[in-house]
């Protein structure tokens, strides 16, 4: 189970439309002691930074209506937000090359597995400790 | 197993597992809930049974039209499957993945008969999915 030494909450942002497939994403990023918002398009995630929101880790959908999860993405790192973990979703197994262009460090096919959430949120953990050293 | 349900419930669950109506994922599904989250199980049945009316709602009014925007039923019907992968619900997702090949051909026909087999699978799912729900409920009272 992913922890933080440091004690401070991973800050997660969720961005999907599909409310089932945010729910229990939400219910396993609590897990890890996220704290989670969540978005239901990329316009209204990428209006939370331009809020001066902060996040440790985006994870994203692909498809949703007004703005896709690829637009957000490109919009996101198009505003100085380098920093942020982005990961894709989706249930479109070989979304990889366009979200990874689009900018994103790391693709998951929907269902995400409790196990590969785990790994990537121990990855955010440490970098957070690394930064704060 | 999720120590929060009842073995009752367990049971059904498992029976529609059996069938075939679901697969491993409503296992893990099961496995979230806990004493933090106590109804997550019952919530995201309801949200996906309430998406998926919807869902079928409005493919059912954008077939009903001559000039079919393949599209847009696409992208309804990708939603469907990516919710029934998420609970589980095989057939659903199943029936969703043929409904999208109909969509790429622009076949209004193929899409209007996967509809119909949609609309079986789901109602199907959705209808276990409620019985297990208010035996569920039936047995939380019956303990109190």
């Amino acid at each position: 189970m992913a922890s933080n030494a440091q004690g401070s909450p991973v800050k997660a942002l969720l961005v999907d439309d599909t409310a089932v497939d945010a729910l229990i994403l939400s219910t396993k990023l609590r897990k890890f002691h996220c704290e989670t918002t969540v978005a239901k398009t990329g316009k209204e995630a990428l209006d939370l930074f331009h809020e001066g929101k902060k996040f440790d880790i985006v994870l994203c959908d692909k498809d949703m209506p007004i703005m896709n999860g690829l637009e957000a993405v490109e919009k996101i790192r198009a505003m100085g937000e380098i920093d942020v973990k982005i990961v894709g979703l989706s249930a479109d197994y070989d979304a990889t090359e366009v979200f990874m262009s689009a900018g994103a460090d790391a693709f998951v096919p929907k269902p995400m597995k409790l196990d590969v959430l785990s790994a990537i949120i121990q990855e955010v953990i440490n970098k957070k400790n690394n930064t704060m050293v | 197993m999720a120590a929060t349900m009842k073995l009752s419930t367990l049971g059904y669950a498992a029976s529609m597992l059996s069938t075939g109506l679901l697969d491993e994922q409503f296992q893990k599904l099961l496995l979230l809930q806990n004493k933090s989250d106590p109804n997550f199980v019952a919530e995201t049945i309801t949200l996906f049974c309430e998406d998926g009316e919807h869902t079928i709602g409005e493919l059912t009014k954008r077939l009903d039209k001559q000039c079919v925007n393949f599209d847009e039923v696409a992208a309804f019907v990708h939603k469907l499957e990516g919710g029934s992968a998420s609970v589980g619900a095989k057939r659903v997702k199943n029936t969703c993945i043929q409904f999208l090949e109909f969509c790429k051909e622009k076949s209004r026909d193929g899409c209007l008969k996967t509809l119909d087999t949609l609309r079986v699978v789901f109602y199907e799912v959705s209808g276990k999915f409620k019985d297990m729900l208010q035996l569920e409920q039936q047995q939380a009272e019956a303990t109190k």
